[in-house]
């Protein structure tokens, strides 16, 4: 083979193929899948986070339900006792209510009997004093008596 | 041309195949022929790699960017076995040796006569479609390939140090003329085997399919498709094996002194 302008033409193809293929195809298209494969990296990172946050919400989730359900059922058995001890008082209440109307009414009773005693009493003595004045008017001797009332008046 | 059925003079069919298209005499004989087809490939496979460049899709490739990241993984991966540190130019120099190497090659499957008599036809009485086959192709490549070994041997080792790689290695210094010869034969020759190995392959391919080509008629389909499906597999190795030992040398050279 001679040394020739073939060899160099060719060396010269050679040189700005190469050139071109770095240029124009290898570092775009390497920076390219680098770019791709960091990005699968970058996903697949973020899908686990997303895979733990789930699980974290999950449990998040289950302690908080957990806590309503305590809490709901603490209110529901304080809301018992309230009412319980609210029909307790209510009950005491109506039996004090009870009671004292059941002592006022004795009272009353009592004072009713008592005046209607009182009543009688008077009406007893007021007729008997009726019944005696006419007893005394038919039988009353001014002379005699003026001499009892005055000995009355005067002893006092 | 005007012949009878080629095989009437099987030495004169041979030799008319195998001689280039050539314009001028002494150095600045060239041969058209094989510059016209590895620019026209070269071209095309720019052409191809300026478009997918282009319009690079980062999301989910498609097309030819697939078959394009596919052979870039494939060297990457080559050139990160052999280089412990990164290289820029070793990765695309690779890749577009392959490329050009196997698309050259390719040529061979097309039908010895088929382009010869097309060109024929026209007028191009010589017409040598394998660029591969012709020296100056191959000496062109691993000659760059040489060169840039002697770059990276200077750049990381120094001038005097790269000198000195001649003396002591491989017998230490008390040797140095033999280790000198020694040397120098072993650095020389893998230019020379680089590019005559390429050469003989496809040159004796050729060859083969001009011998089968003489063959009667009735006979050529048998060994003419065997051998072109044996060169399937020739081509791609040949490709494989000029780049690899591209690697490898450059890898050797950018070493630091052992």
């Amino acid at each position: 083979m001679n040394v020739t302008a073939t060899l160099f033409g060719q060396m010269l193809t050679f040189v700005i193929f190469v050139w071109f293929i770095k240029a124009y195809l290898w570092e775009p298209l390497t920076k390219a899948m680098e770019d791709r494969s960091n990005k699968i990296a970058d996903g697949l990172a973020a899908a686990e986070q997303g895979q733990q946050k789930i699980e974290q919400a999950k449990i998040e989730f289950t302690t908080r339900i957990d806590e309503a359900k305590s809490k709901a059922s603490n209110i529901i058995g304080d809301a018992e006792q309230k009412s319980k001890l609210i029909v307790e008082e209510a009950r005491n209440i109506a039996k004090e209510e009870a009671s004292k109307i059941a002592k006022s009414s004795a009272q009353q009773l009592e004072q009713e009997i008592n005046a209607a005693k009182e009543q009688l009493k008077e009406d007893v003595a007021n007729l008997s004093i009726e019944c005696a004045e006419r007893v005394l008017a038919q039988e009353i001797d001014k002379k005699k008596h003026n001499k009892i009332i005055e000995e009355v008046i005067n002893s006092d | 041309m005007t012949q009878g059925p080629a095989t009437d003079n099987p030495v004169q069919y041979i030799s008319h195949h195998l001689q280039p298209l050539q314009v001028g005499s002494g150095f600045w004989q060239i041969n058209v022929d094989t510059i016209f087809f590895s620019v026209l490939i070269a071209s095309i496979v720019m052409f191809i790699s300026y478009r997918v460049g282009k319009t690079i899709q980062v999301g989910a490739p498609s097309g030819m960017q697939n078959v394009l990241e596919t052979l870039i993984d494939f060297v990457n991966d080559l050139v990160k076995e052999a280089f412990p540190k990164p290289n820029k130019i070793v990765g695309p120099l690779g890749l577009t040796i392959f490329l050009w190497v196997f698309l050259m090659n390719a040529m061979d499957l097309v039908p010895v006569d088929l382009l010869p008599k097309a060109a024929d036809m026209i007028g191009i009485h010589y017409l040598k479609v394998v660029p591969t086959t012709d020296p100056h192709t191959t000496f062109a490549m691993s000659l760059m390939i040489f060169l840039l070994c002697i770059y990276y041997n200077i750049k990381i080792k120094g001038g005097l140090g790269y000198f000195k790689s001649f003396l002591v290695h491989p017998f230490g210094i008390w040797l140095a003329p033999i280790n000198f010869i020694l040397t120098m034969v072993e650095e020389l020759a893998k230019p020379l085997s680089l590019a005559l190995r390429l050469f003989g392959n496809m040159f004796t391919g050729e060859l083969v399919f001009l011998l089968i080509a003489l063959l009667p008629w009735y006979i050529i389909p048998l060994p003419g498709s065997l051998w072109a499906i044996f060169h399937i597999l020739v081509i791609t190795l040949q490709a494989f094996i000029f780049m690899v030992l591209t690697i490898m040398y450059v890898s050797l050279a950018s070493e630091e002194s052992h």
